[in-house]
């Protein structure tokens, strides 16, 4: 209980440095992490039954050599490479987001700088060093984010293709 | 011949000699004249000496006088020379006398003499002096006399000092309502109600005051939003524990909310390329609703028409499958060639407007430094007019110059998110057109045959 009022302390004593930039970034991550947490649950759990139900529908057909049964095993591997490759273009959008958020958390931060300056002088070194925390840190934590998502959502991107191609393996057509 | 020679001589002769009796007598009066003169002359000057030698006579009794008062006098100075003397030595005694008299005494003045000037500065700018500005005047009058070295404040006047500083302790501790004269923001003056809260600030009527120059109550022009609505809950409460914004640095934060630049301001900053960014950002951000809505509805449809075998021709799903309904008997190979055509025709509207949205998210963030770089370059331009001396000049046009670069950011970021949800929904709805079409046309058609 102390450790986590601890390490709250931390995060509100890094985000009140930071400035508010840092909730929208707290945000974004969050969100990308869990959409991530929500593929791999889905990779390593939903998508076996799934696979299986989707080769039991093919095996179980009749004949499989028709221009329907061609047609039907198309669209059957297309709907299961659409359920694999949902929330991929999001988690990679908010990776790419992450950066452009801190970014914007670090030109405000400049204009605080500058307005401080404008008022007071460049003596006061610190009346603007809290416009320079808010200027860096942002930077940081959005570079952070998106270094901590980037990996898992090629990781998460490429196990989508290939789990589909493995599928299209698998659904044997006869000759 | 002879005898007019000699009449002509006689002529000139007897003519000469007339004139010459003339003369003579004129010469005789001028002799006389002379004469007398040279007398009356001599007389003159005999009476000129007389003069000259009885004026001799009065100076010298006068320089005999002078002379006489010079030494008078000289003897004078010297008296009074040595009377000199003996008082600087008798004052020399006297301020040994009083430096020993005063003994360590001296020191004390110095530390009253500081300490009064230092609780004069104290209650200058202490909040609780509009209240009691008597407490100037009386501190003002116990520093005069700490810094005159001829004068010594009496024990009264001294004790003036610990009095305000403890009405400055006990007042400080206290809110407390009064009326007074304060000025407004428009510069009117006026009789107000105010709550001195301690020695932060003022507040009244619902709005905070400061403390300006002169003792004088100020309303602040600009009121800091963060912690303006906590003012009039607590002037309408009348017990118990209710919260209030204050300023502990005593105006100084509040003076800085009054320079801070508005978003209006900062608007304006931006200036033409930052209302160009905004816009493009408001038709971007237009256009993604719009078919973002489009494609929800569509999405719906397609949904309903995969479980639903007669082709409904509202949605593009339904109209892909009416080729199929309108041609029962082709063969399979036409079927794919209607089938593609028809897919074909569907995916413009579909993909309407995905271009331009991610065109917008990645030139809004250009469009931002375009802003900023000619910004920079009014700024240079100014530092080449009045150099760089004066940082905060500069400082504001950079401040300002970056305001376009927010502007580039806050459109790409919401733009590019909506991109991403449009370009998603608009691919599920074409993979489904694409891939699954075909697929659910011989779904249906199996049925139909068994």
């Amino acid at each position: 209980m102390l450790l986590l009022s601890n390490s709250l302390d931390a995060i509100a004593a890094f985000i009140n440095q930071g400035g508010n930039v840092l909730y929208m970034i707290m945000a974004v991550t969050f969100i990308m992490w869990v959409l991530i947490v929500e593929r791999m649950w889905y990779f390593t759990f939903e998508y076996r039954k799934q696979k299986a139900r989707v080769i039991d529908a093919w095996e179980s057909r009749s004949e499989r050599q028709s221009w329907y049964a061609h047609k039907i095993r198309i669209a059957m591997i297309s709907e299961t490479s659409d359920d694999l490759n949902t929330g991929v273009t999001m988690i990679k959008t908010l990776v790419a987001l992450c950066p452009l958020v801190g970014l914007l958390g670090t030109v405000t931060g400049m204009i605080e700088v500058f307005e401080v300056m404008a008022t007071q002088g460049s003596s006061n070194a610190r009346a603007m060093a809290a416009g320079v925390s808010k200027a860096t840190i942002p930077t940081m934590a959005g570079m952070v984010a998106a270094l901590s998502g980037i990996f898992l959502s090629t990781y998460i991107e490429r196990k989508a293709k290939r789990e589909s191609e493995k599928l299209e393996d698998q659904l044997t057509m006869d000759h | 011949m002879k005898k007019i020679l000699s009449a002509a001589v006689a002529f000139v002769l007897g003519f000469s000699a007339v004139s010459a009796q003339d003369t003579g007598t004129d010469l005789d009066t001028l002799l006389n004249k002379v004469r007398n003169g040279s007398v009356t002359d001599t007389s003159k000057y005999k009476q000129r000496v007389n003069a000259f030698r009885t004026k001799q006579v009065q100076q010298q009794a006068e320089l005999n006088r002078s002379n006489a008062e010079k030494s008078r006098l000289e003897k004078e100075s010297d008296r009074l020379t040595k009377q000199r003397q003996d008082l600087d030595a008798e004052i020399a005694r006297l301020e040994d006398l009083l430096d020993k008299e005063k003994g360590k005494l001296g020191e004390l003045f110095g530390v009253l003499q500081q300490a009064s000037s230092d609780a004069k500065a104290t209650l200058e700018n202490s909040h609780i002096s509009v209240e009691f500005p008597n407490r100037l005047n009386e501190i003002n009058a116990l520093v005069d006399k700490a810094k005159d070295t001829a004068q010594l404040p009496t024990p009264d006047e001294i004790r003036t000092w610990p009095s305000a500083m403890m009405i400055e302790m006990v007042q400080s501790g206290k809110n407390v309502k009064f009326n007074q004269n304060v000025r407004l923001a428009d510069g009117n003056e006026t009789n107000l109600d105010i709550v001195r809260i301690g020695d932060f600030g003022f507040i009244g009527g619902g709005r905070f005051f400061v403390l300006a120059d002169g003792g004088i109550v100020e309303e602040l022009p600009r009121q800091p939003s963060l912690v303006l609505d906590t003012v009039a809950p607590y002037q309408a409460a009348s017990s118990g524990l209710v919260s209030l914004g204050i300023d502990p640095t005593r105006g100084v934060i509040m003076g800085m909310e009054v320079d801070k630049a508005t978003l209006e301001d900062q608007l304006k900053a931006g200036g033409p390329t930052g209302y160009l960014i905004l816009a493009l950002g408001a038709v971007g951000v237009l256009l993604s609703v719009v078919q973002f809505v489009y494609l929800f509805v569509v999405k719906a449809k397609v949904k309903s028409q995969i479980k639903n075998s007669t082709p409904n021709p509202n949605n593009p799903l339904g109209r892909v499958l009416q080729v199929y309904a309108d041609n029962p008997n082709v063969d399979v190979e036409t079927l794919e060639l209607k089938l593609d055509e028809a897919i074909l025709k569907e995916t413009p509207a579909l993909e309407r407007f995905l271009t331009l949205i991610k065109l917008i998210s990645a030139v809004a963030p250009l469009f931002g430094l375009l802003g900023t770089v000619t910004g920079m370059i009014a700024t240079f331009q100014a530092i080449t007019l009045f150099g760089t001396g004066d940082p905060t000049m500069m400082a504001a046009g950079i401040s300002m110059a970056l305001v376009t670069t927010v502007e580039g950011l806050v459109v790409a970021i919401p733009t590019l998110l909506l991109h991403s949800f449009v370009a998603g929904a608009s691919k599920t709805v074409i993979h489904i057109l694409e891939e699954q079409s075909a697929g659910i046309i011989a779904v249906h058609a199996e049925k139909g045959n068994s």
